[in-house]
């Protein structure tokens, strides 16, 4: 098992060095024998895990953290000057300067400092397949992109070092650790987000680079704090053990800072945004698999000590406004990934608020859309990787020839946006238990529960609206054109799509039986209180939770059947007749219509200030 | 069950100015008002070609106006009767002969009741109104041609498309 | 199992009921402009000419969605009957629409557009309301069933008045009556999203009107409990009440809707919300 790990965080740092030096012809091979193993491995993992697995490494590794801390720093530094970025400059110094001065008053500590719990094991499973695929789908895409050949060699090998580092992030305990690879991430997508290398790359990508070092900053905070109250080590464990500390909130809350700050919480949107114009399967893993997961995954960690303190208080309202402004955001969008980013950010809220909640079912609410989201999320940014490459497409009001151009590819976003709102998808699922649970949780908490169902109502019907009118684009065409023939897009886009299409499907199939062999296990883990999971009659009982099989049954014939054969069906011997335009005959384009909510986007922006203001006062209080 | 005997039960009402002067369309809006109250024998106005059965139509029928009213009227599912309501879309009218006119609607489109007048009278049109049912219960699902409009229509098997009737009729060049 | 047999009748009749409720309506309706009116029958004549007609559609997906979405709604109110989770029923009832909606933009009809964007801004509208009275009733009732609401002892009414109000301010935009009857409006869109379908297509989308006049009355009658006299007053006194303003109101625009509906009948539902769960 230990060896199994080891494996994770070797084997893609191996590869990622291979790829360096390797020919073309030799890299496809490479990537897709990688991708497989790692996949294999991390389901194999994941299914024959038993416990926790701690382990060390031996003393030299921690200075060589250090030194590779320092190193970075000073790189981050260096760009700072190079790019003339003085906030940047500013973060770098105060980073630099916070961990001297760590590692000066800090003893030197040889205990363990990786742990894989069953936490662990699922995001494992979670990245190493989504990564590889989407590893396997840039072999292509890279192929399309205008840069020289040792470029594309190194966007692949970003690519699996990336891989690398999110293993490593997920299964640190030791906080000095997780700080390293916190940044690693954060130094990834700094250099994929500029990859293309133009003005506005450049200036996204230090964006993303600024805003992340705040949450490194944060965790360094966190750590002296800790440090400081004498909880002994800084890790995560010694953390949750001093849960009913005094003087716990303030770590606490400075982690949660840093976490929400990677998962692109309001006022820190920005940078998530600004990712979206490096290469698409850039902004896949960004968004969907990988990166932005590390924020639900920390306060999942964190959610037994967080669990009705303030600070929890305080991140749920705060998830539950960007819930709501996001998607309101999200409406005045036309760029295609940017629509995807809003709601990517508004789905990330409410994970990160279901965790923050706490209690068996809201933990396991979030996992499921943390999977469900992954798998959605991922197939649908490879298909606007696919859209921008072989249709020319990237505004969504122009894809209303779509339906007739590539029905294919038209017909996989469909999905993808179903799998995102629709009933048996597991995002559905996820959402619809969100908001019983807050039921449950306003009988006890009373005022914050009711807002929070509030905005949880109204974000979830602007949600639905948005992905509505994308549908609607999707499945438009003329009644001249009635007959659908699929376009080819290429074997390693159609394979990856296809895998994405099948994984959904599986998942969706298997729900009821995953719920119990998949997420009830890591539930238990984490909260130490297994969720109880019966089967009684047409029902499944979530602990309070009643989940009725019958209607969903139905609700997956109805729903999303109905839509997918709308595509197909055709009726005969029934007469066509033209679009009712007051007897016209002009040919009117349509788009799509959206709202403008631009005047209210900065007030969000200000009001997602106050709400981290308010975090860091409560945590003092 | 005789569903054609429902026809006459329910008849939904299109309205067509083809260019007229507007008198016989107010005549027909007050049919709708409650005094005349044409709902009670189930009429509805609904402005909208592909759910109704009868269209009413007023003027003479202007160069401008005859490929509208050829693109409305096959837009209309069959059974469906057309009324032409007021002497101009009868005849042509006041209008007839004139360089910009054509000379009534049977020109273009097939015609089962005329109502004259200028501008009829309310009672007039649904004396007519009430006549076209009959008519109504008697026609058949097929498409009709009109006098005019020759050209045979596109069959897809027993799939008629009606998308370009209405192309046979050339822009006026004005 | 008496209790069982009462909701499959209704399931079953309920595309009848609907009928008559919306014939009774129009000759109400028309009593109150001191008009006779169309028969009572009058929309089982319409159903059956429409059948009568010759087929003809702009495309086959469009008029597919059409139909599902009639079946989708009957489904959704056989789930609301049946007494299943309402937040279940919401959703499902949400989408109902929204197959409605992605028919009308499956078409390049202008109409269709405009009518579908209003829809959707009506369930931008109505939408968060039902959810906050949904969860009001669970905190009420403890359970999210409606049936916890049909066999509640003390009537949810006299508990929950301000929700009712909510609620009776929202079903005019749900039924698309004046004022805000804007998704529909005849006089400028001629029908928005029904708009293209004709003949035996349009039926689906005619009946699923019928439909929504059961599902928004039992909505109306969850407020009773187990008082069945009650529930029947509560229905007759929101039929009068919806026709009364039908007729004596003019339309809003869908900004005017949007805005009325998100401040005054969205904070009636969550004050009482806020009593609900204070007390």
């Amino acid at each position: 098992m230990y060896s199994l790990i080891t494996l994770l965080f070797v084997v893609p740092v191996f590869i990622s060095l291979l790829l360096l030096v390797v020919p073309k012809s030799l890299a496809k091979p490479l990537v897709i024998t990688t991708a497989l193993l790692l996949s294999a491995v991390s389901v194999y993992l994941f299914i024959n895990s038993e416990g926790v697995y701690y382990f060390g490494v031996p003393a030299y590794v921690n200075d060589i953290v250090a030194v590779a801390d320092i190193i970075l720093l000073i790189f981050f530094g260096w760009i700072a000057i190079k790019r003339r970025s003085w906030i940047v400059g500013l973060m770098s110094l105060l980073q630099l300067g916070g961990l001297l001065y760590l590692l000066n008053i800090m003893p030197a500590h040889h205990s363990l400092q990786f742990m894989a719990d069953k936490l662990s094991l699922f995001m494992f499973l979670l990245i190493n397949i989504i990564s590889g695929i989407i590893a396997v789908y840039s072999l292509r895409y890279i192929d399309e992109e205008h840069c020289s050949p040792f470029r594309k060699k190194y966007f692949l090998s970003t690519i699996f070092w990336f891989i690398a580092v999110m293993n490593l992030v997920v299964s640190s305990d030791n906080l000095e650790y997780f700080f390293l690879f916190f940044e690693l991430t954060t130094l990834a997508s700094f250099l994929l987000i500029g990859f293309r290398k133009d003005e506005v790359s450049v200036k996204n990508s230090l964006t993303a680079l600024w805003m992340n070092q705040i949450g490194g900053l944060a965790i360094l905070a966190a750590i002296f704090f800790i440090h400081h109250n004498g909880y002994g080590e800084a890790t995560f464990t010694n953390l949750l053990a001093n849960a009913k500390a005094e003087n716990v909130l303030l770590p606490l809350a400075l982690l949660s800072i840093a976490a929400l700050i990677k998962g692109a919480q309001m006022p820190f949107s920005k940078w998530l945004l600004g990712a979206m114009v490096a290469p698409t399967p850039v902004s896949a893993l960004l968004h969907s698999s990988t990166m932005v997961k590390i924020a639900p995954f920390i306060i999942l960690r964190l959610s037994p000590a967080l669990k009705d303190t303030p600070v929890a208080n305080v991140i749920i309202a705060l998830t539950g406004f960007v819930f709501v402004a996001a998607a309101i955001g999200a409406l005045s969008q036309d760029n295609f990934k940017r629509i995807l980013a809003h709601s990517t950010i508004a789905l990330l809220a409410l994970m990160i608020m279901m965790a923050a909640v706490g209690t068996p079912v809201t933990i396991t609410a979030s996992l499921i859309l943390v999977l469900f989201h992954g798998i959605s999320k991922s197939m649908l940014f490879l298909n606007a990787g696919i859209l921008e490459k072989v249709f020319h497409l990237k505004q969504s009001s122009d894809m209303d020839k779509l339906g007739e151009s590539g029905p294919f590819t038209s017909l996989v976003i469909t999905i993808g946006f179903m799998s995102l709102l629709l009933p048996p998808f597991g995002a559905f699922i996820g959402k619809w238990m969100s908001i019983e649970s807050l039921g449950a949780l306003a009988t006890d908490k009373k005022i914050l529960g009711a807002l929070i169902m509030v905005a949880v109502a109204g974000g979830g019907a602007v949600l639905s609206l948005l992905y509505f009118k994308v549908m609607g684009l999707l499945i438009a065409r003329t009644g001249e054109n009635d007959k659908i023939h699929f376009e080819k897009t290429g074997p390693y886009y159609a394979a990856t799509t296809y895998i994405l299409l099948g994984l959904l499907l599986a998942t969706v199939i298997s729900l009821p039986f995953l719920l119990n062999q998949y997420f009830a296990p890591v539930t238990g883990s984490l909260t130490g209180t297994a969720l109880t999971i019966a089967t009684e009659g047409w029902n499944i009982y979530l602990g309070t939770i009643k989940l009725p099989l019958v209607p969903m049954l139905i609700a997956f014939l109805l729903l999303p059947v109905t839509i997918i054969a709308a595509m197909f069906i055709r009726f005969k011997k029934v007469d066509r007749a033209k679009e009712y335009m007051c007897g016209e005959k002009v040919n009117y384009s349509f788009s799509s219509f959206y709202f403008s909510t631009d005047r209210a986007t900065p007030y969000f922006a200000t009001a997602g200030i106050l709400f981290f203001v308010a975090l860091i006062i409560v945590a003092l209080i | 069950m005789n569903l054609a005997s429902y026809r006459k039960k329910s008849p939904w009402i299109l309205h067509y100015n083809a260019g007229g002067c507007n008198g016989c369309d107010i005549e027909i809006l007050a049919c709708l008002s409650p005094k005349y109250d044409i709902e009670r024998f189930g009429m509805i106005n609904t402005g909208n070609p592909k759910q109704s059965d009868i269209l009413l139509v007023t003027g003479p029928v202007t160069k401008r106006s005859r490929e509208r009213l050829v693109e409305i009227y096959a837009q209309m599912p069959e059974p469906k009767v057309v009324i032409a309501c007021g002497a101009c879309a009868s005849t042509g009218g006041v209008f007839r002969g004139m360089y910009n006119c054509e000379g009534g609607i049977d020109q273009y489109i097939p015609v089962d009741v005329y109502v004259c007048g200028c501008g009829t009278r309310p009672e007039q049109i649904i004396d007519g109104v009430v006549q076209a049912l009959g008519i109504l219960e008697t026609k058949t699902k097929e498409l009709e041609e009109s006098v005019r409009l020759k050209k045979e229509t596109v069959k897809e098997g027993k799939q008629i498309n009606r998308r370009n009737i209405a192309d046979q009729v050339k822009p006026a060049m004005i | 199992m008496n209790n069982l047999w009462i909701p499959i009748i209704l399931i079953i009749l309920a595309p009848l009921l609907g009928g008559l409720v919306y014939g009774f309506e129009r000759i109400i309706k028309a009593r109150m402009q001191r008009r006779i009116g169309p028969p009572l029958l009058q929309p089982f004549y319409d159903f059956l000419k429409l059948a009568d007609k010759r087929k003809m559609i702009v495309h086959s997906a469009h008029a597919f969605l059409g139909i599902m979405h009639f079946v989708s709604l009957w489904f959704a109110l056989a789930v609301l009957l049946l007494g299943s989770d309402l937040i279940l029923v919401i959703f499902l009832h949400l989408l109902s629409t929204a197959l409605l909606i992605l028919a009308a933009y499956s078409t390049r009809s202008i109409f269709s557009h405009l009518g579908a964007n209003r829809i959707a801004i009506s369930i931008l509208a109505y939408e968060p309301v039902l959810i906050i009275i949904a969860v009001s009733i669970f905190m009420l009732t403890g359970s999210f069933d409606a049936t916890a609401a049909f066999q509640s002892e003390q009537p949810l009414l006299y508990k929950m008045p301000l929700a009712f109000i909510a609620l009776l301010l929202v079903l005019p935009i749900k039924l698309k009556k004046s004022p805000f009857d804007v998704a529909e409006a005849h006089q400028e869109l001629t029908g928005g999203v029904e708009l293209e379908f004709s003949g035996i297509f349009y039926e689906a989308v005619y009946t699923a009107k019928w439909l929504d006049y059961v599902f928004c009355y039992t909505l109306v009658y969850l407020f009773a409990g187990n008082n069945i006299l009650l529930g029947a007053g509560l229905i007759i006194f929101t039929f009068f009440y919806l026709n009364a303003l039908d007729n004596s109101t003019a339309r809003v625009s869908y900004k005017q809707m949007l805005r009325f509906s998100l401040t005054v009948s969205f904070s009636l539902a969550f004050i009482n919300l806020l009593i609900n769960s204070l007390t």
